[in-house]
C-alpha cells in the first residue's frame, strides 16, 4: 500500500481573550491507500481540530497552524495557494461532519448543495450534476431521490441528512474520507446503519477513510489502525486487533474499559475516567494526562513523554509500562 | 399558506376596528364640551351654541353609538337618508386641511408615497451593504469607520439632521430646495396640458415627456430621503453586520468550505441569504412606517405628505382627520405584515413548508 496523506508536527492553537489555547501540539501520523484510520478520544482532545487544520478548515483568527505539514499527493496543502487547496477539497478530500442538521445550509434544496461540488470539481453542467446527485443518493440508499432532491434540509430525517452528506463528500469520488463524529448525534439504529453504509460504499469505492469518533467500540468494526488523542496529543496509536488485545496508555485502559459490554452490568461500565481532559493555556512540562492517571509516577510530573515504540507498530506515550506497573 | 393568508386577511377588518376603537375610547375622556369647544371660537364661549354643536354631532350619545355613528351613519328620521358613516366613504372633513379627508388623503398620500418608493434603496439597500462590508471587515479600521458613522446617524434626531441638511444644501448653496416640486413646476403640473396619470410626480412627468419637472421633483426628493436613510442606517448595519457575522459563523459555511466553493460564492450564496431573514422582517416595518407618514421629515422640508398632515391634524386636535389617518396607516401596516410574513416564508423554507 502506498502513503496517500502524511501529517507532520501539527500544531494549532487559539487565541482568545483567556489566553493562547494549545489545541493540537505536534500530531503525526500517516494514512496508507483505501485504509480506515480510526481517531479516538473523549471530546475537546482535538480531534475535529487537527482534521479540519490540515485543510484549513479552521477560523483564522482566532486559530493559528503554527507548525507541520500536510503532505497530499506530494504537495503540502498547508502551502497551497487558497485556489489550489480548494480543489482538493471536496474534489480529492471529502468531509462529513458531526451535526447532519446544521451542516447543511437550511435555505437551499438538498439537490441544490449536493450538485455544488460537482460543478466546481469536475465542471459538470446542471443537466449533468443533477443526475449524477440522483445516482448519489441512490448510491447512500435515500429512496425515491428524484423527489428528494427538491426537498429542503429540514425535511430530512437526520439518518437521511447524514447519508446525504455522505453522498455529497463523496460526489467528486475523493481518494480519502474524513468523517468526523459522524453518527455522535443519531440514535444507534441509525448510527448503526451509517456504519454499515459506509463500510460497504468502501469497498465500492476504494477510499481511505479517516474515522473520528470518541468512541472506541465504533472503532473495532471499522478502521485497521487507530490513533488515541488526548489534549492535543496523540498518546497511543496501534492496529485495531492490538489495541484491542494489548492496549498500553492508560488513558486508552480508561476509555476501553467505559465501553459497555454484554458481561458487565450498567453500573460498572460506567466506572469510566473521572474528570475531563485540560484545556492547555500553556506547553504542559508533565503528563497532560497525570491529573487523572491511577499509574502516575513521579516522572510523569517531571517530563512529559512523547511518543515511543512499545511494540511491533505500537506505540504509546507513558513513562509507565501499565502491565508491571513499572517505569519503562 | 393560502389558508393561512386567507385568515390574516379576514383578520384585517378586525385588527382595525379594534386600533379604531381604542381612540375613541381614548377619546371619551374628553368631555362633549371639550371636544366641541374647539369647533367655537367666540371667546368667551357660547353655550348656546355649544350645545346645539353637541347635540348635533351626537356628542352625548353612548361610546358604542357614538362609534357605530362614525363606522355606518347616521340614518336621518325624517328624509331616510344616511349621514355620515367610513363605511359609506364618508370620512367626513378635515379641519386643519380645510377640504374632505378624502381630497385631503388624494392628494397628499401619494407624495408620501413618493418618498418612501425611492428611500427604500438608498435606506435599506445601503444600510444593508454597509453591514455586509462591516462584517466583512469584522473588527478592523473599516468595521470601526462604518459602525461609527451608523451611530452617529443613530443619534442624530432627525429634525437636528434635516437641518443641518437645509442649512447646507438649501441656505447655503441653494442645490436641494424643500417642498416636493419648484413653483414653475407645481404651475405645470396643475395646469392644462399635464395629465396626472399615478399622481407620482416623478412618474408622471416621465410620462408626459417633461424630463425638467422630473429632475425638479428629485432635487425636492434629495435631503428627506438622505435624511431618513441617514437616521436609519445604523439599524440596518447593526442588524446585518451581526446576522451576517452570526451566518458566518455556521457549520453550513464551514461544509460549503470543505466542498470547495470559493470564499466570495461561500459569503454570497451560503451565508448571505441566511443572514438577509432578519433584514426582510425589518424591513417590511420600515416600509410600512414610510408610508404611514414620516411626520419629522415631512414636517422639516414641508413636504406635502399624510405625515405632515398628520401633524398638522394632531397640532389642531383634529380628531376626525386623525382617525381617519390611523385607519390608512393601521390598514398599511398590517398589509406590510402580511407582505412581510408571505417573504419571510419565501426566503425560509422552513417556514413556507411547515
Ligand atoms: N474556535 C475556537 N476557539 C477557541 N478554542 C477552540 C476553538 N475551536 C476549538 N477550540 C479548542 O480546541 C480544543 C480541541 O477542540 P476539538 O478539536 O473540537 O475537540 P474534539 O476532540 O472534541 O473534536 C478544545 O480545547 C477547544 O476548546
Ligand atoms: S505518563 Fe504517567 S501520568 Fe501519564 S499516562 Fe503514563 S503513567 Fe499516567
Ligand atoms: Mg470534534
Amino acid at each position: 500500500m502506498a502513503e496517500l496523506y502524511s501529517v507532520k508536527d501539527l500544531e494549532t492553537q487559539f487565541h482568545t481573550r483567556e489566553g493562547t489555547v494549545h489545541a493540537v501540539n505536534g500530531v503525526s501520523f500517516s494514512l496508507q491507500e483505501g485504509e480506515t484510520l480510526g481517531i479516538v478520544g473523549e471530546s475537546g482532545c482535538g480531534k475535529s481540530v487537527s482534521m479540519l487544520s490540515t485543510l484549513r478548515l479552521i477560523p483564522q483568527p482566532p486559530g493559528e497552524i503554527v507548525s507541520g505539514e500536510a503532505i497530499f499527493q506530494g504537495r503540502d496543502l498547508l502551502k497551497l495557494s487558497a485556489e489550489e487547496l480548494r480543489h482538493v477539497r471536496g474534489g480529492q478530500i471529502g468531509f462529513v461532519f458531526q451535526d447532519p442538521m446544521t451542516s447543511f445550509n437550511p435555505v437551499q434544496t438538498i439537490g441544490k448543495q449536493l450538485m455544488e461540488p460537482l460543478e466546481i470539481h469536475l465542471g459538470m453542467n446542471k443537466k449533468q450534476a443533477w443526475d449524477r446527485a440522483i445516482e448519489m443518493l441512490r448510491m447512500v440508499r435515500i429512496p425515491n431521490p428524484e423527489d428528494r432532491l427538491k426537498d429542503y434540509p429540514h425535511q430530512f430525517s437526520g439518518g437521511m441528512r447524514q447519508r446525504a452528506m455522505i453522498a455529497m463528500a463523496l460526489a467528486c469520488s475523493p481518494q480519502v474520507l474524513i468523517a468526523d463524529e459522524p453518527t455522535t448525534s443519531l440514535d444507534v439504529t441509525i448510527q448503526a446503519q451509517i456504519m454499515d453504509l459506509v463500510t460497504s460504499l468502501r469497498k465500492e469505492l476504494g477510499m481511505a477513510i479517516i474515522w473520528i469518533t470518541h468512541d472506541l467500540g465504533v472503532v473495532a468494526g471499522l478502521a485497521e489502525r487507530v490513533i488515541v488523542m488526548y489534549a492535543g496529543y496523540i498518546v497511543e496509536e496501534a492496529r485495531v486487533k492490538d489495541l484491542y488485545a494489548k492496549p498500553e496508555h492508560p488513558y486508552t485502559l480508561g476509555l476501553l474499559r467505559s465501553l459497555p459490554r454484554l458481561d458487565m452490568d450498567e453500573k460498572k461500565r460506567l466506572a469510566s475516567i473521572e474528570g475531563v481532559p485540560p484545556v492547555l493555556f500553556k506547553k504542559p512540562k508533565f503528563c497532560p494526562f497525570a491529573s487523572r492517571c491511577p499509574y502516575r509516577i513521579e516522572k510523569c510530573l517531571e517530563e512529559n513523554p512523547s511518543l515511543m515504540l512499545v511494540g511491533e507498530n505500537h506505540k504509546a506515550a507513558c513513562w509507565v509500562d501499565t502491565y508491571t506497573g513499572k517505569e519503562r | 399558506m393560502t389558508q393561512y393568508i386567507v385568515r390574516r386577511l379576514l383578520l384585517m377588518p378586525l385588527t382595525l376596528i379594534g386600533v379604531t376603537l381604542l381612540i375613541f375610547g381614548m377619546l371619551s375622556f374628553l368631555s362633549p364640551a371639550e371636544r366641541v369647544s374647539l369647533y367655537v371660537r367666540d371667546i368667551p364661549k357660547n353655550d348656546i351654541v355649544m350645545n346645539s354643536l353637541i347635540e348635533r354631532y351626537g356628542l352625548n350619545d353612548p361610546f358604542l353609538v357614538q362609534y357605530y355613528h362614525w363606522l355606518v351613519g347616521q340614518k336621518d328620521a325624517s328624509t331616510g337618508e344616511w349621514a355620515g358613516g367610513i363605511l359609506r366613504g364618508n370620512f367626513g372633513y378635515s379641519r386643519s386641511a380645510n377640504q374632505n379627508i378624502v381630497d385631503l388623503i388624494k392628494r397628499r398620500f401619494p407624495a408620501t408615497v413618493e418618498l418612501a418608493l425611492y428611500s427604500i434603496v438608498p435606506l435599506i439597500g445601503v444600510g444593508t451593504w454597509l453591514g455586509i462590508v462591516a462584517a466583512k471587515n469584522h473588527n478592523n479600521i473599516i468595521d470601526q469607520i462604518a459602525r461609527i458613522f451608523g451611530i452617529l446617524g443613530y443619534s442624530f434626531p432627525s429634525f437636528v439632521f434635516g437641518l443641518l441638511m437645509l442649512m447646507f444644501f438649501y441656505a447655503k448653496y441653494q442645490i436641494f430646495p424643500p417642498d416636493r416640486l419648484s413653483n414653475w413646476a407645481n404651475l405645470v403640473v396643475t395646469g392644462e396640458g399635464f395629465t396626472s396619470y399615478t399622481s407620482l410626480v416623478t412618474i408622471d412627468a416621465l410620462l408626459n415627456g417633461r424630463f425638467d419637472i422630473f429632475l425638479d421633483a428629485l432635487r425636492h426628493l434629495v435631503l428627506p430621503i438622505l435624511t431618513l436613510s441617514y437616521i436609519n442606517w445604523a439599524l440596518y448595519l447593526r442588524i446585518m453586520r451581526s446576522s451576517m457575522l452570526e451566518s458566518m459563523n455556521q457549520d453550513y459555511v464551514v461544509t460549503a468550505r470543505a466542498k470547495g466553493v470559493k470564499e466570495k460564492d461561500v459569503v454570497n450564496k451560503h451565508a448571505r441569504p441566511n443572514a438577509m431573514i432578519p433584514i426582510v422582517t425589518m424591513s417590511g416595518m420600515t416600509i410600512a412606517g414610510l408610508l404611514s407618514g414620516v411626520t419629522i421629515t415631512e414636517t422639516i422640508f414641508i413636504y406635502p405628505g399624510i405625515g405632515s398632515a398628520a401633524a398638522a391634524a394632531s397640532t389642531q386636535l383634529d380628531v376626525v382627520t386623525i382617525l381617519s389617518l390611523v385607519l390608512l396607516t393601521g390598514f398599511i401596516l398590517l398589509v406590510a405584515n402580511l407582505i412581510v410574513d408571505i417573504t419571510y416564508a419565501f426566503l425560509d423554507p422552513r417556514v413556507r413548508l411547515s
